[in-house]
């Protein structure tokens, strides 16, 4: 019986050690292509990248939020139900309005990029515009961020309603405006412009040539913003 | 063996989301957008720690164990295969109640999280099976 278990045990170990060559060798194929995988993606993080300097300036759609004098443009493609363009709206944006849009420092413009896998962002979108008509854009724009929680569900509408609502639209116009569906095409352009400029994800920002696509702190969208007023300001007086 | 190679892909797949979360990775490359909301809700953190890197150290530790079973030193240890068993058993339980989350309170889907509870489920069934085989074995030794 002794000599039974013996040999069991060698059988085991000789399966163990003479076997498991091939499965060593896929651990170790696979170890080096998750890593290689890995740190390929984290270097297109980098994700910062420029655009061709002959892409025209984005037309004037969208909304804006600033001086027309004010010497450079931010763009932002956002999307109301991307839980991160959410998490920029009402963490970085108070302050890049206090300290650089009301300072005259730079002009922000929203544009709208529902992205196709978010069931409920069309109606926001379309309630930010109805809001826009009676003047109310970027009200409409903090409390539908403010309040992803309460829309993002099956039936938004009433919800988005109450909001406008909140934030002082007109309820007769308002529902006239969204029963129409007349700003869809307007929305609809906004998001071919950002095809057109390889927007892929949201939010994704322009500071000139420059891309970020992905959400930004206060303080690395003052640095992008900076360098871009420095780049005006010298090139201001070549133009004169 | 087949539960180590599992363990190291479910181990990738959460290191992706652990690096996002950290912020080595700029942007998702989910394409609903789905991801981001789930990465971004009050869910995708457990104690202080983003769940994405709580699945990091639970891959690691289902590869460590997988792995160790295939050595020498640790092959004959009877104890591996049942704790691997409840371990993948606790895995499905938890991704079970992730999905749930994800359809039903954040409203947006992660496709790594779905892949993520496939490998889950997957390693279960490989450690239920391996722990059978062990304690049947065990059972027929003289």
């Amino acid at each position: 019986m002794e000599a039974k278990k013996t040999k069991t045990k060698a059988v085991a170990k000789a399966a163990k050690s003479g076997n498991n060559r091939p499965f060593y060798v896929a651990v170790g194929v696979l170890l080096v292509a998750g890593i290689a995988t890995l740190s390929y993606m984290s270097s297109q993080n980098k994700s910062i990248s420029y655009t061709d300097s002959i892409v025209t300036p984005i037309p004037n759609t969208g909304h804006v939020m600033g001086s027309d004098s004010a010497l450079v443009e931010v763009v932002e493609f956002g999307d109301f139900e991307c839980g991160v363009c959410g998490s920029f709206a009402t963490l970085t944006e108070p302050d890049v309005r206090a300290r650089l849009v009301m300072t005259g420092q730079i002009r922000f413009r929203f544009m709208d990029n529902p992205l196709s896998g978010h069931r409920y962002t069309w109606p926001a979108h379309m309630a930010a515009w109805c809001a826009g008509e009676q003047g109310k854009f970027w009200e409409m724009h903090d409390a539908i961020f403010q309040n992803q929680d309460r829309w993002v569900r099956p039936r938004p509408e009433k919800v988005l309603a109450n909001l406008a609502q909140s934030v002082g639209v007109g309820m007769e116009q308002y529902d006239a405006c969204m029963s129409s569906g007349k700003y869809r095409a307007q929305i609809q352009a906004n998001m071919e412009e950002g095809q057109r400029r390889g927007v892929g994800g949201t939010p994704t920002f322009f500071f000139g040539r420059k891309v970020i696509p992905t959400i930004v702190n206060y303080d690395t969208f003052k640095a992008n913003v900076d360098s871009l007023l420095k780049e005006a300001k010298a090139a201001a007086p070549k133009k004169k | 063996m087949l539960t180590a190679l599992v363990a190291l892909i479910g181990l990738f797949v959460a290191a992706y989301l652990a690096l996002y979360k950290a912020g080595y990775i700029g942007v998702l490359a989910c394409g609903t957008g789905g991801c981001e909301t789930v990465q971004l809700s009050k869910w995708s953190t457990l104690f202080g720690i983003s769940v994405a890197t709580w699945g990091v150290g639970y891959y690691a530790l289902v590869f460590g164990l997988a792995f160790a079973a295939t050595t020498e030193r640790f092959g004959a240890v009877k104890q591996i295969p049942l704790v691997l068993a409840v371990l993948t058993g606790w895995g499905v339980a938890f991704s079970a109640w992730l999905t749930y989350l994800e359809l039903f309170v954040i409203h947006a889907i992660c496709r790594y999280c779905v892949v993520s509870a496939v490998i889950a489920v997957l390693l279960f069934v490989l450690a239920f099976l391996d722990w059978r085989v062990s304690s049947r074995s065990s059972r027929t030794d003289p």
